[in-house]
């Protein structure tokens, strides 16, 4: 009886993701086989009845398109090298926020906690598009500049990668700092003055104690920076220019601009194929922690 | 000891350690000797922790100064202090195995590597860890953790080893065996030491020289004999041991006896020598159970009896404690040895005599 009431809790999430994630995974994964066609689906059967037998079209012709154009490589590689340096940057923003949110008074503590949400309670798209009126020639910075006199020109930041990172960062900064946070605050506070009594002044008790116990915190946070960042479409499209080149831009590209669901459906196959690194190394990473 | 007395390591000259409007310690004045092993007990809040941290350095005094071995380091940070300190939890470092742990400290003080070595492996002998160098602490049951907790605090050859609850964490059993092995390794190893407890047994058992603190101020610094059999207040009198504290009053002060009276005896009460107080002054008069003798019968002497009946008894195996009901009310306690198996015992309701010899009470005036 127990172990039908568990298996029944259980299968509350495992239909959920089965609905909502492995059937529509399984729909993009037949439309990057299929072709191309102008018709409503806009793509052909997979599993068509032709002179009363049934046949099976497999085409590879969209994967084999995009080893052959090196755009949806570049754009790969661009994806990777953008993501990852705006994880490292939001790293090194977010790690000291953490650090002071888990050093402040519990009572402190509450309200920066809820500085660092409350951003994302507003919406994504509007948060980005108010980083265009900041960030744009005539826009908040440029004009402030110019108005106290300390430059001529407007300087150039929109449609920059410079306002990519700078939209990632700013838009990720919750994912890293809150399990960075989590981290620190369970951080025994009698290990770093050990640590002071055997000798070690501060900075170092910070190297050889706090980072290597933050660790964890360090790589969950960093993943939850990376692995959206790879496929992100409405920063590089609004704040990006027209030369960064993002494997989520092609991807809608694909989509809406071209309208080539198969081949758009191959670039997302292959884009969650590159993921599947990261995240695995991160369940092994994290699944290890638990043991130990 | 003698000559130990006259060399000091660790000196508090009137410090006082205030937290906003509360003063945590109270212009505390103490010389602890090389060698010694001293023991801060009290209850929680007593400022016995705060005075500890001090002398750590992870405290500065509001006013006074912290001396050791004659300098004055009372604004010295933590790292740059000859004093290490096990912790209560021991804040072995997680992310490192058992020899890592030990070898942390030295690893501050740039020692060429074979240094190191030796004195890591020295310190995880005395300790008896040697077989479990390469585990992580969290492979170690409580007694190990303890051992290499002292290793590291040991390593690097602090002027004071500071022990915090060091007992705090073990079980009863290992806790006792624990005391003498930890008191063996640090009269070896001849560092002076300081601990902090609120466990009167672990004070008594480990120190040379007790020092009981209340509300942020010593009440009493002695020999553990000496804070027992010779309390001077009722606080250390209560807070150390069991006690029978009586309300009494100077009727005769002499040279070789004084005499009081105590309405809850049945006869007049007697003090070895003179008493520091004026006839008809009121003090109280303090009687350990073990020195309390029942009898079924009327005792032969005249002083220092009175009559009830058992109240209570709680029956510990080695020995029982009686709770005694005189006939004002009062609840007298008294401790008799379980020598004989076959003893027929005084029992609920019985009426009983109790008796102690005028050497056995000590007279408090506050």
């Amino acid at each position: 009886m127990s172990k039908l009431g568990a298996r029944s809790i259980i299968a509350v999430p495992y239909l959920w993701l089965l609905l909502f994630f492995l059937v529509p995974f399984i729909i993009v994964l037949k439309i990057s086989f299929a072709e191309m066609q102008y018709a409503i689906p806009p793509y052909t059967d997979l599993v068509a009845w032709v002179d009363e037998g049934l046949t099976i079209n497999l085409n590879l012709g969209n994967y084999a398109y995009l080893i052959n154009d090196d755009l949806y490589a570049r754009a790969y590689l661009s994806s990777v090298r953008i993501a990852f340096l705006a994880t490292v940057c939001a790293l090194l923003v977010g790690y000291p926020i953490a650090y002071a949110i888990a050093r402040a008074d519990s009572a402190t503590r509450n309200a920066l906690l809820m500085l660092v949400m409350l951003p994302s309670w507003t919406s994504f798209l509007i948060r980005i598009y108010a980083w265009v009126g900041i960030l744009k020639n005539n826009g908040l910075i440029n004009n402030s500049l110019m108005s106290v006199g300390i430059i001529d020109q407007p300087i150039a930041m929109l449609n920059t990668e410079f306002a990519v990172y700078l939209g990632i960062v700013y838009a990720y900064l919750p994912f890293m700092v809150l399990p960075i946070y989590t981290n620190l605050v369970k951080l025994d506070n009698s290990l770093l003055e050990a640590s002071a009594d055997l000798g070690c002044p501060p900075w170092k008790t910070f190297l050889t104690i706090t980072l290597p116990l933050s660790k964890a915190g360090i790589i969950a946070g960093s993943m939850l920076v990376f692995i959206p960042s790879v496929g992100e479409f409405v920063i590089p499209e609004m704040l990006g220019g027209a030369e960064t080149l993002m494997i989520g831009k092609v991807l809608w590209q694909e989509f809406f601009n071209n309208r080539d669901w198969p081949v758009a459906s191959a670039v997302a196959i292959v884009m969650l194929l590159l993921l599947l690194v990261p995240i695995t190394f991160f369940h092994r990473y994290q699944s290890r922690e638990l043991e130990a | 000891m003698s000559d130990a007395a006259s060399s000091p390591m660790l000196e508090i000259r009137h410090v006082t350690k205030r937290f906003g409007e509360l003063s945590a310690v109270k212009d505390v004045n103490l010389t602890i000797n090389k060698g010694e092993i001293f023991a801060l007990l009290g209850g929680s809040g007593c400022g016995k922790t705060t005075l500890l941290r001090m002398m750590s350095g992870f405290e500065t005094p509001t006013e006074g100064a912290v001396l050791i071995d004659g300098e004055d380091v009372s604004n010295v940070p933590p790292y740059k202090r000859q004093v290490n300190m096990m912790f209560q939890s021991y804040a072995l470092f997680p992310h490192m195995t058992v020899e890592q742990n030990v070898a942390f400290g030295l690893k501050q003080d740039k020692l060429s590597k074979a240094e190191i070595n030796s004195q890591v492996q020295a310190m995880l002998a005395l300790v008896h860890m040697t077989d479990y160098a390469k585990r992580k602490p969290q492979q170690l049951s409580g007694g190990q953790r303890q051992r290499v907790a002292l290793a590291r605090s040991l390593a690097k050859k602090p002027k004071v080893l500071l022990l915090d609850e060091p007992m705090a964490a073990l079980d009863k059993k290992l806790r006792s065996q624990m005391q003498l092995e930890l008191v063996d390794i640090v009269e070896s190893v001849g560092v002076t030491c300081v601990m902090v407890t609120h466990d009167q047994e672990e004070a008594m058992s480990m120190a040379n020289r007790v020092s009981i603190m209340h509300e942020g101020q010593i009440m009493q610094i002695g020999s553990p004999s000496e804070i027992y059999e010779f309390p001077n207040s009722r606080h250390t009198a209560e807070f150390i041991g069991s006690v029978n504290m009586f309300d009494a009053s100077v009727k005769h002060v002499g040279t070789e006896a004084s005499l009081m009276s105590c309405t809850d005896l049945d006869s007049v009460m007697a003090v070895e020598g003179g008493v520091n107080a004026l006839e008809g002054a009121r003090v109280g008069v303090a009687i350990r159970p073990e020195k309390v003798i029942m009898s079924r019968s009327q005792p032969q002497q005249t002083q220092n009896w009175a009559k009830g009946s058992v109240e209570d008894i709680a029956y510990l195996g080695g020995h029982s404690v009686y709770h005694v009901r005189l006939a004002s009310g009062k609840i007298v306690m008294a401790t008799t040895t379980n020598v004989d198996r076959h003893e027929q015992r005084l029992t609920w309701h019985d009426e009983v005599y109790l008796h102690w010899s005028a050497s056995s009470s000590v007279v408090l005036y506050q």
